[in-house]
Formats: C-alpha cells, structure tokens, sequence
C-alpha cells in the first residue's frame, strides 16, 4: 500500500463517520491516485472566470507547482477570447490548460477544444451553497485518482459535498462519495481542493492542497476541465 | 485504453465486430482520425439534457476529409451493422450538443470538411462543405469586400448553415427562415451512392444554387431532420446587403401585452413592411442576455418569483416583452417604412420605441442588432448563467401568428415551468405566419431532484401543449422519439418505410428525429 491508497482509505474511514459512502468503484479508483501513465505536466495556463474562483482555484494550483508562477487569463464569452482560445489551440504548440469557470464560458470552451481535436481528461459541473457543494464530473484514465483525490481533500476539511463521477471506459456504476457538514467554516476548500487535483493532474505529487481561509466563500455554479492539445 | 476492452458499444454490436471496423476505419481515414481514447471522446459528451452522461456517450468518432471517405465509413458501417451519429459542427447545444441520441454510436464528425466552395456575389449564392462556420463565412465576406449578409442563430459565429439548416433552424434576418434559403444539396446515401438535388444531377449544369425544384419530386426536406443520408455539401441563398440598416427595439410593460404585439406586427410582417424574422423577447430572456445572474437576485429554489422579476426589470430598464426588429433598404425605402412603423406604434397607445442611437452600446440592443444584421456574437450564452448547473432544454412550439393564441401558449408553459419551480424564459420569432415559441427551460444539473423535476416538466410540456393541439418543431436527442409520437401514426410508418429502402441496415443516425428501424413500425 502506497501512501496516496492509505490517505485515500483514512479519508474514507473518516468518511465513515460522517455519512460518507464509498462505492466498490471508488475503492478501486483509490489504487492509484496519481496516475504516472498520464499527462504527466504542469498547466500551462488557468482559466478562471472571476476573482472569487481566481483566489480559491489558483492557491490549490500553485501548490502544485510549488511557487512556478502560472499563467492566468480571465474568461468571457466575447468572440475576441475564443478566438484567442481557438488560435492557441490551433498553434500546433503542446498546450495544457486547466479552469474553473461559468457555465456560459464553459460551453465555448468545450466547444472549441472538441473542434481543435484537444483531448479533455476532466469535465466538471459544480455547484456550492451554504450547505454543501455538489460535482457531477466526467473523468478519463489519464486523471486516475483525482476524484478521489477530491474527495479525500474536501471530506478532510469538514466541507459538506456530493460527488458523482462518470468514467467512459469505467465501472457501469458512477462512483459517487457524499459527506455532510461538519464544519462551519467556509467552503471554497473545494475549489482549492480542485485546483490542487487538476493541477496535479498526471504528475507525481504527493503534496497536498493548502488550507485557506477564504472569505467570502465561493458560491454559485462553476465547470472545471482539463484540457490538452 | 484499447479497442480489446471498449465498454461502450453500439447497440447489438458485439467487440469483435467493432474492432473489425474500426480497424478499417483505421486504413481509411488514418489513426489520428478515429478517436477511441477516452480523454478524445469526452469533448463530445457535454449533454445539458436531464440524463446521465454514459446514456449519450459515444463508443467512437472519425471524422472524414472527403466525400469518398464518408462513402467508405459508410461502406464499412453497412459490413459490420455500425450505427454513426453524423455532426457538423455539433453546435445546438440545447436540443443535444455534439453527443448520440444513442449511447455507443460512432460519432461521424464533418468537422475537418469546412471548405468554402463557391460565393457568387452577383447572384447571392453560397456553396459550403458542413463544417463550415458562419465565423468562417463571414471573415470570407469581409475580406474579400461582398456586399453580401449572412443570417444565423444566435451560436452564430461558431454554428454553421448545414447543420443549422438540416435541423431547420432559423435566423433574425429576412433570410431567417434557412431552409426556405436553401438550394441544392449533396448527400451520401446509405447505400454509398452520391445524391445531388434539385439541378444538382444534371451533367454540365450550373443552376444547382439558383434553381431548387429541378426535376420531379423535390427531395431535399425529406433530409432535413431526417436520418436517409448525410449532407456533404449545400447550397443557399445570401441576403444582399442593404446600404441602410435600421435596427429598433419596442419595449412593452406587462407580460399580457403580448396579443396585442403580435397583432400589431403580423400585418407589417406579412407585408414585408418589417421583412425579418421579428423576435419578442420575455424579460428573463432579455436579463439572462444581458449578464444578470439569478443569484444576484434570488437565492431560493424554484420559480423566480413575479415581484423579483419586476425589480430585475425595474433595474436593468428592461421590458416585460421587448421587440427587435429592423428595416433595411435605400434609404428612401426605410424612410418610407419607418413612418408606417412609427405610425402604427403610435395609434396602439402602447410600447416604447428605442432607436439604434438611443440604445447605444447597451446589451441586449447590441448583439440583437449585430443578429439582424449577420454580425456574429455570442452575447446570448449568457443565458447559460441566469441560473447555472449546465441545464438547458429548448422547448420550441409553433402556432399561428395570432395574438390569441400567444397569449394561450404563454400562459400555459409559464404554469407548467413555475409548478415544476423553473422559470419562463422564453421568446417568439415571428415567421411570416407561424411563431416559433421558443423556450429555454434551464435547470442546475449538479442537483439530482432538480433534474428530475425539468425531465417531468419537459414531459408535461409536450403532454399539455399536445393536448391543446401544439407541437414543437424540433427537440433534443432525449425526447425525439417522444415527439415523433406527437405526430401521428402514419407520419411514423412512412419514414420508417422509407427508412428500410434507403437505409435497410439502419446504419446512418438511427433514433434522429424518433426514425429507428428497431421500432418495429
């Protein structure tokens, strides 16, 4: 047993304990939590919608490049950015880029890495309230162990969530975690816990993502990616 | 990842048979066209419909440079009893995004296919291969200086008219009707032949983009929506470019108002005093467009309530129903029909009229005036943020342009949206005598009972404007078969019967637009 498979079991005992359910799915997904037969690289840029999700997304980002500075560009759904977005995915340069923006941008954005033939290890669809958070994610084998990752990190800090994830080639079942609140206190962990996870996407990290008291928390409707050309 | 251990598989294909194909999907189209990886296919499974992810996932995509290549994925889906789900661009997001109306079909991507063939600026004609942008067209347009317009959705710059028009969609133009505009197309039919309609087949001809009837039965809509063949190439109709152009906005303040504006504007459409497809835009249409997001408003469940749609209205000087319209012409022509206009708004003793220089920079006026002008602009995915979660189902019924019935229309799908705790967003383009009824029921995805409740108020929707004698004209890939049924049995039978002799081993999109030989009809 490696230590990411022990820190991933100690969260699910946690877990245990606070309503959390692990599927059979999951404690397979936990064999490997960083897969090192994946992308293997450091974003290369980070998308981010506004300051809110900036702060929280960047800190667990930058975690994993331990101090490398990260090149950060705010979304919109002007034609001038996807344009921009559509030329650097076109460049015929290996790019990386990971995000956390709204839905709006979202759709552009898949839109224009499935048309430049990018490949995309993660899709995410978040939401956060008062009470919990709740990530509906599309995952790929190049981001092993990132879910659970996720998991793992934001059942630590107290965080009320709910985590559905759907694999193409996967178990036919979803592998779904939830936990309640136990914690008052705020709740963008996740989106640190995020950042940390796509950044550390495919690289053999075994850090974790900072802690942070983030105020006010991050709230509303949010979708991650991992995206490659 | 490899083809040994594929979990998704179309329907009643067995692993060795797909990997038979795909290993000849291999030699004739290369490897870095057939995508099998996972992290290739997740691009095209971003559904915003009220199902899990995997009942839309593909098993594959190819795309295809050629006509002889379409020919030959074809040839090998006929050996092997391969389904392919065709896209263009795979751009109408609400009605199904780029994903199979059902899991494991071959996604057949047109996406590499985007040459521009022929613009002919004296006749007004265009002929494009289907993955073809309206971004494209227009960049072609202007750099070349045609005194030509486009007309598109509001996705404009990243849709194309293939896709566009094969699903009948429309525009804000007089040209706004496309399939109207359409002429002349190339299709690859299941059996591998190449059909070309209208004049098309006619050796030497060059009438193919001017005359659309041709010879005999006239085929082309019964490829529109349909699943008998795959478009490789179209022919349609550019607007010349008016030297005036006069955008205006009506705004109206109360959410009854809207009998009235359709009676008001159905003459003056019809008799191409305002040629283009006029739209009447509700007031959380115009705020979604406009940047405003729910949560700044409203942080509850549900349906937003009418008093905080009326301060969102009061804030941002928004209408209960806004109309965009324009005039084009000479400038005597515009001058001539803006007196009619201004004289008709007049006398009804109600609306706002708001002129291009009063409104001036200020959204919602500018994407719709940039829409009726064939400036492309994505302003309107804002809509996307009103209430966040990655839900949307256009909910498009037609009716007879009359204010009555509207109104009817109105009532009824605001009841429903609001019973099931989601709100009326919505808005009517006024064809020549039909209103396209077109209604985004957005929801939160990441929240399993509100799903749940916008797949029942979606099946309550089709149940209850069916019973007043309402359809909608065009439906995502998860209710397609639902509104198949709406009209009619023998509609059914027919497209089925046609469907066996043009496609007998239902290989080419089996489930669009409810037509599957596995219905047994």
């Amino acid at each position: 047993m490696n230590i990411d498979r022990r820190s991933v079991l100690k969260g699910a005992a946690w877990g245990t304990l606070a309503s959390v359910s692990l599927s059979a799915s999951g404690l397979s997904l936990a064999n490997i939590l960083l897969n090192t037969d994946s992308v293997g690289r450091h974003p290369d840029l980070v998308l981010v919608s506004d300051a809110a999700s900036e702060s929280a997304f960047l800190q667990g980002a930058l975690a994993v490049t331990q101090g490398r500075a990260l090149k950060v560009q705010r979304t919109d759904f002007s034609l001038n950015f996807i344009q921009a977005l559509n030329h650097s995915l076109h460049s015929g340069k290996s790019i990386r880029l990971i995000g956390l923006v709204d839905d709006a941008s979202a759709g552009l954005i898949v839109e224009t890495a499935r048309s430049a033939g990018a490949r995309m290890q993660w899709l995410g669809q978040h939401s956060a309230s008062t009470a919990q958070s709740r990530h509906r994610l599309i995952s790929t084998q190049a981001a092993h162990g990132c879910t659970a990752l996720l998991g793992q990190q934001m059942n630590a800090c107290g965080n009320g969530f709910n985590l559905q994830e759907h694999r193409l080639h996967g178990s036919d079942f979803p592998f779904e975690l939830a936990a309640q609140q136990r914690s008052e206190k705020d709740s963008s962990q996740w989106a640190v816990a995020l950042g940390f996870a796509l950044a550390a996407l495919g690289t053999p990290s075994t850090a974790t993502a900072p802690l942070i008291a983030t105020s006010p928390p991050l709230r509303g409707h949010f979708v991650s990616f991992s995206i490659e050309t | 990842m490899n083809e040994h251990t594929n979990t998704v598989l179309p329907r009643g294909v067995t692993q060795q048979a797909f990997k038979e194909a795909v290993a000849k999907f291999r030699i004739l189209l290369g490897d870095e066209n057939v995508l099998l990886k996972d992290e290739q296919l997740v691009p095209y499974m971003k559904v915003m419909m009220p199902v899990e992810d995997a009942a839309h996932a593909p098993s594959a995509a190819v795309t295809a440079t050629t006509v002889e290549q379409v020919q030959g994925v074809v040839k090998i889906c006929n050996e092997h009893k391969i389904p392919i789900w065709t896209i263009s661009t795979g751009r109408n997001f609400g009605y199904g995004s780029a994903a199979p109306v059902q899991r494991g079909q071959v996604v057949l991507d047109l996406k590499k296919m985007n040459k521009i063939l022929h613009i002919d600026p004296e006749l007004c004609t265009a002929l494009v291969e289907p993955g073809v942008t309206y971004q494209q067209l227009y960049d072609y347009i202007q750099e070349h200086n045609l005194p030509l317009m486009l007309s598109f959705p509001a996705p404009s710059a990243i849709a194309g008219p293939v896709g566009n028009t094969m699903d009948r969609g429309v525009g804000y133009t007089p040209y706004g009707e496309h399939f109207l505009m359409q002429c002349g197309m190339e299709l690859v039919l299941a059996n591998g032949d190449v059909l070309r309609t209208g004049m098309g087949g006619v050796k030497g001809d060059n009438a193919w983009q001017v005359f659309k009837w041709g010879y005999g039965p006239t085929l082309d809509g019964m490829f529109t929506q349909a699943n008998y063949g795959i478009c490789t190439k179209m022919g349609f109709w550019l607007m010349p470019k008016p030297p005036v152009f006069k955008p205006f906005s009506i705004s109206y303040d109360s959410q009854d108002d809207i009998a009235d504006i359709v009676e008001l504007l159905r003459p003056l459409r019809i008799a191409q005093i305002i040629p283009n497809a006029v739209v009447i835009a509700n007031s959380l249409w115009e705020a979604g467009s406009a940047n405003v997001r729910r949560v700044d408003y409203y942080t509850e469940k549900g349906a937003t309530p009418d008093t905080v749609i009326d301060k969102i209205i009061k804030d941002k000087g928004l209408g209960h129903w806004n109309v965009y319209a324009a005039l084009y012409g000479t400038r005597e022509q515009v001058e001539v029909n803006w007196k009619i206009v201004t004289e008709v708004i007049k006398k009804s003793g109600k609306g706002r009229l708001i002129t291009e220089d009063q409104a001036g920079e200020t959204q919602p006026f500018k994407y719709r005036a940039q829409l009726m002008s064939g400036v492309p602009n994505l302003q309107e995915f804002g809509l996307y943020n009103w209430r966040g979660g990655g839900g949307s189902m256009w909910f498009a019924p037609v009716s007879q342009a009359r204010g009555s019935e509207c109104d009817k229309q109105r009532v009824l799908a605001k009841r429903i949206l609001n019973k099931h705790g989601l709100d009326y967003v919505g808005e009517f383009i006024v064809g020549w005598r039909d209103m396209h009824h077109v209604i985004d029921v957005l929801y939160d995805r990441t929240d399993p009972e509100e799903t749940q409740r916008a797949r029942a108020c979606f099946n309550e929707l089709l149940d209850l404007f069916e019973q007043e004698g309402y359809a909608v004209y065009r439906v995502n890939t998860e209710f397609m078969d639902r509104v198949a049924q709406t009209y009619g049995p023998v509609k059914r039978r027919v497209e089925h019967a046609i469907k066996r002799a043009l496609d007998p081993n239902n290989i080419l999109s089996p489930g669009k637009s409810g037509i599957d030989l596995n219905n047994n009809l």
